[in-house]
């Protein structure tokens, strides 16, 4: 895997290997050279595997080694062929959100209010399909569901997704009683609110679709 | 003698007057608050703070930002070690040790011991600063330019990779991975694109402050959320046991090696406070005795590292105002506030505005001694923090992070790259690899070729010029040598035996 990166890097080099004027080893010579360090210590570890299977070097320091997400994983048993084709499936659901609503939208020659109406409608069947796969995969939930939130950020805003998106990291750490839930939450967003919009004015994305804009603009209204 | 008695003149202009005093403690809690909240760090502080210093004196002004940095190094330490996210780069390895001592039940030792260390490498700092400003940075300054500061990131690089990952290799690659995504964006000779993928956005690069909340903020969550759903999740112990203060004497070489190492890093224009606490870290690491049982809760961890990072807030005044140049992001800030009051920093500083200084010097000294006492306090209630579930703190933590990363450019891209380097975190962790070497290459990654570029145009290409320099050639053998080391360890050294490998 990390010489088929190394391969994919040295190639994609060649797209900017221009000369600089006053610099005569150009743009290339830096990320080549740490390609090549990086094909030597792709090569040593391959070595390393070999040899030692995967045992740890004895005189490295190990603050990774013993940070319990090796462990973790092994006790979850989160290691198989099953488990991470099964994450790879929801980590594509960011990622498809942030794509399929432009392919439609072209597709359809969308323009105004249908491209908001697209996005919506998209962002409804990526949440069910999110729903619907993550009861048999919490922790591939769990990597999905924040970058899921940051994708729909620009779109239906902070103020109108933080809520949600509490709750939900609530429920995939196991809490299930209802009422602690909407408490916590509203206290959290309402702390978080004060500080960051009403005393440290910080603008955070209102979205840019409705009705989301205006539930954003609403509240950045009432805060400040 | 002359410079105790500037420093008592300073001290009585500070404390005789209540606007002075007010800016002063404001500056200390601001700092401290600030540089504990995760992405928005003392810098954002100082930010919103800096078009407001056109209304003060130049005296508060500079004194305002100065306080800011000393605390603001302090304040991040506190959530690194209370939940594994650095307030600032400079705290990283503040929660290597300082984390693991929090699920062992030693939060408040592990606080304890930052608080302390953090002023004691402050003081000291600032009482070296006041003896020696106008020496120290006649000589490094002169002795050292570029090649000499690419030769200390190479030393850097080579120490760290011992440090954090399950083997030797997988060090080198943790350290690699970061110094290619510090590639991502403008060559810095010749301003072409470089991994841009054409998208705008990985024009600017990938910002730094993302990218270490989501290998250790977020990658942490994850791993926490793995622990729930097998139910291995254990709750942090809750422990106001402060270390005492033989345990604080036991470690006085380490104390005395991270000041030595803060103070020097400080100095160097560009370097400051994170290489600092990396390499007062990782010399810690190399001269222990013990040096395996550094990552998994080890005292002198966090002491090395806080002592080291609060150590360089003092020496990179030198440069400051010896010279008129900023070693780091708030000292550019503090130029800033002196063209504002149409002054430049400099050695006429010392001439036309000696008070400015003295005054500045003392708010520093009175600064780092605020820490320990109010650094106490502090910790008393926050470490209560632990007490809330952590189903109820996982999003708290998480949106802090958001809004953290949100803040910094006001992307959201930004938080996009901040859960997807949580998420390559999270695997790369549990196949031994070090985020915390990640996190270094990518830091170190753009001063290392900046300067290298410089270096060799200065040396018209040669590369036997760096034999010419010797702190440059020295730095660089040293370098090989321990890379050698750890080639020779895993190549040669028998291995020790284990369950799995029994000796016949």
């Amino acid at each position: 895997m990390w010489l088929g990166l190394c391969l994919f890097l040295f190639i994609y080099s060649f797209e900017f290997n221009q000369g600089i004027e006053i610099y005569k080893f150009g743009a290339t010579a830096w990320p080549r050279a740490i390609i090549l360090l990086m094909a030597i210590a792709a090569l040593g570890q391959l070595y390393h595997h070999w040899k030692l299977g995967d045992q740890a070097t004895s005189q490295i320091i190990s603050a990774a080694v013993d940070d319990g997400a090796e462990e973790a994983a092994h006790e979850a048993h989160h290691e198989g062929l099953k488990w991470y084709a099964s994450t790879l499936g929801l980590l594509i659901i960011p990622f498809a959100y942030m794509r399929v609503p432009d392919w439609i939208t072209a597709l359809v020659s969308a323009e105004g209010t249908s491209v908001h109406v697209i996005r919506i409608i998209c962002a409804a069947i990526l949440i069910g399909i999110f729903i619907y796969t993550m009861r048999r995969n919490i922790t591939g939930a769990m990597l999905t569901l924040p970058l899921f939130f940051a994708a729909m950020l620009e779109d239906m805003g902070f103020y109108s997704l933080a809520p949600f998106f509490i709750i939900g990291v609530m429920f995939m750490f196991g809490e299930r009683r209802a009422k602690p839930m909407v408490l916590i939450a509203a206290l959290i967003f309402g702390l978080l609110m004060l500080l960051f919009v009403k005393i440290l004015y910080v603008g955070l994305p209102v979205g840019n679709i409705h009705p989301f804009y205006d539930i954003g603009s609403w509240a950045v209204t009432i805060l400040q | 003698m002359d410079a105790f008695n500037n420093f008592v003149t300073g001290s009585i202009s500070l404390f005789s007057d209540p606007l002075g005093i007010l800016i002063f403690f404001g500056g200390v809690i601001g700092g401290m608050l600030f540089g504990a909240i995760p992405g928005v760090s003392m810098l954002t502080l100082a930010a919103i703070l800096l078009p407001f210093t056109a209304h003060l004196s130049p005296v508060h002004g500079i004194m305002l930002f100065s306080v800011i940095y000393c605390t603001g190094v302090y304040g991040g330490a506190i959530t690194a070690i209370l939940f594994n996210i650095p307030g600032a780069p400079e705290n990283a390895p503040t929660a290597f040790d300082g984390y693991p001592m929090t699920q062992k039940g030693q939060a408040g030792k592990a606080v304890g011991a930052a608080v302390m260390c953090s002023a004691l490498g402050g003081v000291t700092s600032t009482i070296i600063m006041m003896a020696a400003t106008a020496p120290i940075a006649d000589w490094a300054i002169s002795a050292f330019g570029p090649p000499e500061i690419f030769a200390l990131v190479f030393f850097g690089l080579a120490v760290a990779a011992s440090v954090g990952a399950k083997t030797f290799w997988k060090g080198w690659l943790s350290i690699l991975i970061g110094l290619m995504v510090a590639v991502v964006g403008l060559d810095p000779v010749g301003g072409i694109e470089r991994y841009d993928f054409d998208m705008p956005y990985l024009l600017a690069g990938i910002h730094f402050i993302p990218t270490i909340l989501g290998f250790f903020a977020v990658s942490e969550i994850f791993v926490q959320a793995e622990k729930k759903v097998k139910g291995a999740y254990k709750a942090p112990k809750i422990s106001i046991a402060f270390p005492t203060l033989g345990e604080l004497i036991a470690h006085k070489f380490a104390i005395v090696r991270s000041i030595v190492i803060g103070f020097f890093c400080g100095i160097l224009p560009g370097i400051g406070a994170t290489l600092a606490a990396f390499m007062g870290y990782n010399e810690a690491v190399r001269w222990s005795k013990t040096p395996k049982e550094f990552g998994k809760g080890k005292l002198e961890g966090v002491i090395s590292s806080e002592t080291a990072n609060n150590a360089a807030t003092g020496a990179a005044m030198i440069p400051l105002l010896a010279l008129g140049l900023p070693g780091g992001a708030l000292t550019a800030m503090m130029v800033g506030v002196f063209q504002m009051h149409d002054m430049e920093p400099g050695p006429l500083v010392f001439i036309n505005s000696g008070d400015l200084v003295w005054v500045v010097f003392a708010a520093m000294f009175y600064a780092n001694v605020s820490i320990l006492l109010i650094g106490w306090l502090e910790t008393k209630t926050i470490i209560n923090l632990l007490r809330i579930p952590f189903q109820f703190l996982a999003p708290m933590i998480l949106l802090l992070a958001t809004v953290g990363a949100y803040a910094v450019r006001g992307l959201t891209i930004d938080v996009i790259v901040m859960f997807l380097a949580g998420v390559v975190g999270f695997f790369l962790r549990r196949s031994g690899y070090s985020v915390a070497g990640i996190v270094l290459g990518l830091i170190l990654g753009k001063i290392g070729e900046q300067t290298f570029a410089q270096a060799m145009q200065m040396l018209h290409f040669e590369w036997s010029g760096f034999f010419d320099r010797p702190i440059a050639l020295g730095l660089l053998v040293v370098g090989v040598l321990t890379l050698m080391g750890s080639i020779y360890g895993e190549f040669f050294k028998k291995k020790p035996p284990t369950a799995e490998t029994p000796v016949s």
